[in-house]
């Protein structure tokens, strides 16, 4: 009698649990998420770029000091896009409505929001001079090795 | 707000396509950058980082641009079918190119102790090579050493021998040319100064007296006594000596400059030996610049190897080369025949060499010729034995 209780009690658990699933759903707003957190973390590497280069002493070279400018670039480009992509597609505070080839509707709360959200669209004008300043920063690396021989910071950095 | 869609609509579109090109005008940089120094890691890793950019660079531009065509042209739904894929490129470009970016101080300081390693490998080569020169420059020195110690005990041995056969030799003349000058002095008492038997007796005196001299001078030189030391002002022996030369020069063309360094310690040798080999030396220079010229004494104290060095230099013609290996040979003299035993260096170089020094000869015929005596500064406890 015993022993039959003892075999109820853990059948009874079983089958009172729910079902379990051997995979996670991967739905819509995850794909989001994910860009952005690839924002965030872009911002970090750029930020320990910065970091290095300014703790090395590097930056007294110009060519590397030009690629510290391309990071921070990259830092603003990265924020304006985060914060792009938080405003039409995560909080949904701007609404976009296409209304003919050239035309476009923003709604939002305020004008304000809807000016801020026309402008943050405009990335290219941070991304384009972060990777200009990077142009610029290993062209610089260029002259100087081919002036020198040598990869410019190093004896600096002994 | 009703707002125009132009101004997004061009700098996506030019922004995407500037992007595209200056991520690859950066490629070429790097690659260049990496075919001059192909095994430079910073060079690889910033190579790596163009490369992962440029891939990002085309996903987002390409995705822009195509989007703008798209939805500029009415094609709404076929970027909504290409969005997805676009996004996702986008995302995964963008967490690798972040990704790589961290790497940069790791390679940094992977780099930094590559070039340190290099740094102290090229000074230790750098410090073999100079060891392996001066172990080669020592091995020549001393290699150098040995040939003129061999060619001094050659030397050596030569007046030994010379030595032993001199003094048997002198030992059985110098008797009988006593007794030859002795009598011709007592026929020389009978005879009438001016008489032609005088005159033969006193030509008979000369010679057997210029025996006598090379004979005593034979004795000198094979007697190798041991010299008796004492103190002494080797400024005043050579004074004394300048002065003797002075006297028998009876010329004014004959200049004697004396340059004296002012450190010379008092020397422990014997005063008559080193006279005998300074008149020996002035003497020859005398006869070298034919009493017309300039005899120079230098004197100077190295006390590093506690040598003291005194130079008599002449104006006069020179040695041969041919003759200055052979100059301290016994009996050897450039002299016309009677006015040189060819013996005075050769004593002079014992002398030296029993006083623990050395006696050196340089000339460049035309030039003159310089005798350097090399004689040592005994330590206090050695003068003492």
């Amino acid at each position: 009698m015993k022993n039959s209780i003892r075999a109820i009690g853990p059948g009874l658990f079983l089958l009172a649990a729910a079902p379990a699933l051997a995979t996670q759903g991967h739905g819509d707003p995850e794909g989001l998420y994910v860009h952005q957190m690839s924002h965030i973390f872009f911002v970090f590497s750029m930020g320990i770029l910065i970091y290095w280069l300014r703790a090395r002493k590097l930056v007294r070279e110009s060519g590397w000091r030009y690629i510290q400018y391309a990071g921070f670039f990259f830092i603003l480009w990265t924020l304006d896009a985060f914060v792009a992509h938080l405003l039409d597609e995560q909080l949904r505070l701007v609404q976009v409505t296409r209304i003919d080839r050239w035309h476009i509707r923003l709604d939002a709360h305020s004008e304000w929001l809807e000016l801020v959200y026309y402008i943050v669209k405009l990335d290219h004008l941070l991304c384009v001079p972060a990777m200009i300043f990077f142009y610029m920063g290993v062209r610089r690396l260029l002259m100087t090795v081919r002036h020198d021989g040598s990869v410019p910071g190093i004896s600096e950095a002994q | 707000m009703t707002i125009s869609a132009l101004p997004i609509w061009l700098v996506d579109m030019a922004g995407s396509v500037l992007m595209i090109v200056f991520s690859f005008s950066c490629l070429r940089h790097i690659r260049e950058l990496n075919r001059r120094d192909p095994g430079n890691l910073i060079w690889t890793y910033l190579l790596w980082v163009c490369y992962l950019l440029a891939g990002f660079a085309i996903s987002r531009s390409a995705g822009h641009i195509l989007k703008q065509i798209l939805l500029v042209s009415g094609h709404n739904g076929a970027w909504e079918a290409i969005r997805p894929y676009s996004g996702s490129i986008n995302t995964f470009m963008l967490i690798i190119v972040a990704s790589i970016t961290l790497f940069f101080g790791r390679a940094w300081k992977i780099y930094r102790e590559i070039v340190r390693d290099k740094i102290a490998l090229q000074t230790t080569h750098r410090e073999m090579l100079n060891l392996n020169e001066t172990l080669e420059r020592r091995v020549r020195e001393r290699t150098e050493a040995l040939a003129r110690s061999e060619k001094q005990i050659a030397q050596a041995d030569k007046l030994a021998s010379i030595g032993q056969l001199s003094s048997g030799i002198a030992h059985e003349i110098n008797n009988p040319l006593g007794v030859i000058l002795g009598y011709t002095q007592l026929l020389l008492r009978d005879e009438t100064p001016g008489s032609q038997k005088h005159d033969d007796l006193k030509t008979i005196e000369k010679h057997v007296k210029s025996c006598k001299t090379i004979v005593e001078d034979l004795l000198h030189f094979a007697r190798s006594s041991k010299p008796r030391k004492e103190d002494i002002d080797i400024h005043k022996v050579i004074d004394d000596v300048l002065n003797f030369i002075r006297h028998r020069a009876k010329s004014d063309r004959l200049h004697i400059e004396k340059d004296y360094g002012s450190n010379i310690p008092p020397m422990f040798m014997d005063e008559k030996k080193i006279n005998q080999v300074l008149i020996n030396l002035m003497m020859n220079a005398r006869h070298a610049t034919g009493n017309e010229g300039t005899i120079r004494i230098t004197t100077r104290s190295d006390p590093s190897v506690s040598r003291v060095f005194i130079s008599i230099r002449d104006t006069g013609y020179g040695i041969e080369e041919k003759n200055l290996s052979r100059i301290f040979d016994p009996f050897f003299t450039t002299k016309p025949t009677g006015e040189g035993t060819g013996l005075g260096l050769a004593v002079s170089y014992g002398i030296i060499k029993n006083h623990g020094g050395d006696i050196r000869a340089e000339s460049t015929p035309g030039n003159g010729a310089v005798f350097t005596i090399i004689l040592p500064v005994s330590a206090r406890n050695e003068r003492n034995v």
